[in-house]
């Protein structure tokens, strides 16, 4: 069925909204759809059927592993418009235990170019972003006018900024994900040794985070961020942001 | 207050970032509907599983063609799980081939938010409510056409009528359901049921 008239379309329009018409018939109703100059009020209307139909099947609770399938399955996923990413940080396969602690593993080594690029750019974001909290953008932009070093965070939370700053240091980040109920994110920072140190919590993110860290860089090769269910001494999960200060 | 269409689109943008566990928080949000959805469909655990499992793959791969202008991501998640459940179901049925069935479910999202609007406004149990209330055919049209994935040719045949008016029961039966969900807002029911009654005299 390769043209179909207005007609047509009417008398199928409960058929179509529901995917209950044959494929050819799919096709020309949605081209026509998408080309005719009548409104189609009615045809258009019942699209979306399906949310109410879906509503009554009611709610079955998935088996406990399924999460963790999908989400080691999606760590393993490029997208499709981003055919060369997969998510950044990837949480540990369920029940699969790392051979060692993840921050044990070496950090990967940015390079001075990419460091002073991905300022400029982040400088730009934060502009936009800082009008909302004073305080914070004052903290935010004594950090970034006085800075030393910026380091790119990135992972499956979001992204941010550790900037180095006169011996002090501040994480920054625009749009973190919430953390599960009743959780927090601990920050880290993790010496070429692999031991980590907590160095701050984040409790409730909201649009801009302004974090001073309790330490300074010197010592530190690594940047983490991981979720708690309260602020403890080594990481008890998977980092869910990460940064290399090796530059 | 925080409408869940707001929550899904942020969800959307960050799953379109890259955010895995973003889409972590989608399926924490959906994957109860998603799982029961699909089990009514296939009526095997199991399958039903693989099923909500390929279809968050499917929306974090597919997240870019994703159009909150044209419906909701909760919406699109759910027509690609019925859909892809009804493809295993009709693969079982041999009546047709398996083709691209997260493409169909982008094309058939509309831009009306009119259903997405009732269901915000009401519970699951009005919704079955409402279904429960409507004439036995065109329920039993519904169902065979949403849950178990028939054409309505194929309803036409399973319950002994014309296709024309099998299809007749499919367009009667959602526009009685879209007006006790979403009140007098649309064509009005007595326009649709004239019309109908031509259709399914022919």
């Amino acid at each position: 069925m390769s043209q179909i008239s207005c007609e047509q379309v009417d008398e199928l329009a409960g058929a179509y909204a529901l995917g209950a018409v044959e494929r050819d018939e799919d096709r020309s109703i949605s081209e026509h759809l998408a080309t005719c100059d009548e409104p189609h009020v009615e045809a258009r209307d019942l699209i979306g059927a399906e949310a109410a139909l879906a509503a009554t099947a009611g709610d079955v609770a998935p088996s406990p592993g399924l999460r963790d399938r999908l989400m080691t399955t999606v760590a393993e996923t490029p997208q499709e418009h981003r055919p060369q990413a997969v998510a950044a940080v990837t949480p540990p396969a369920a029940g699969a235990e790392p051979s060692r602690p993840w921050w044990r593993m070496q950090p990967v080594a940015l390079g001075i170019a990419a460091v002073v690029l991905l300022l400029v750019i982040g400088l730009g974001a934060w502009g936009l972003s800082l009008n909302a909290q004073l305080a914070e953008r004052e903290d935010a932009l004594r950090a970034v006018a006085n800075a030393d070093a910026a380091f790119a965070v990135t992972g499956s939370a979001g992204s941010g900024w550790v900037i180095e700053s006169g011996g002090d240091a501040h994480f920054v980040a625009d749009g973190l994900a919430e953390p599960p109920a009743g959780q927090i994110y601990e920050l880290w920072l993790l010496d070429a040794e692999g031991k980590p140190t907590a160095v701050g919590t984040v409790d409730d993110p909201d649009s801009l985070v302004v974090v001073p860290l309790e330490q300074d860089l010197d010592n530190a090769t690594t940047f983490a961020v991981t979720v708690e269910q309260e602020r403890v001494e080594a990481p008890t999960s998977a980092p869910v942001l990460v940064a290399s200060l090796e530059g | 207050m925080t409408d869940d269409r707001d929550v899904d689109a942020r969800l959307a943008e960050r799953i379109r970032a890259g955010q895995a566990q973003a889409l972590g928080e989608l399926y924490d949000r959906y994957a109860g509907t998603a799982l029961a959805v699909a089990l009514r469909v296939v009526a095997d655990r199991s399958e039903a599983e693989d099923v909500v499992h390929d279809a968050f793959v499917a929306v974090w791969k597919k997240i870019d063609r994703f159009d909150a202008r044209r419906g909701s991501l909760r919406a699109w998640l759910l027509t690609v799980v019925r859909n892809r459940a009804i493809d295993r179901v009709r693969l079982r049925r041999a009546s047709v081939d398996l083709d691209d069935a997260d493409e169909r479910s982008l094309l058939r999202t509309g831009p009306n938010p009119t259903w997405e609007d009732a269901l915000q406004r009401t519970s699951a149990a009005d919704v079955r409510a409402a279904l429960a209330a409507l004439p036995d055919e065109q329920r039993r049209a519904l169902e065979l056409a949403y849950f178990e994935g028939y054409t309505y040719r194929e309803v036409a045949e399973v319950t002994g009528v014309a296709a024309g008016t099998a299809a007749g029961r499919l367009r009667l039966g959602l526009a009685k359901l879209r007006e006790s969900l979403a009140g007098s807002a649309g064509a009005p029911l007595s326009t649709v049921e004239a019309v109908l009654s031509e259709d399914i005299g022919r």
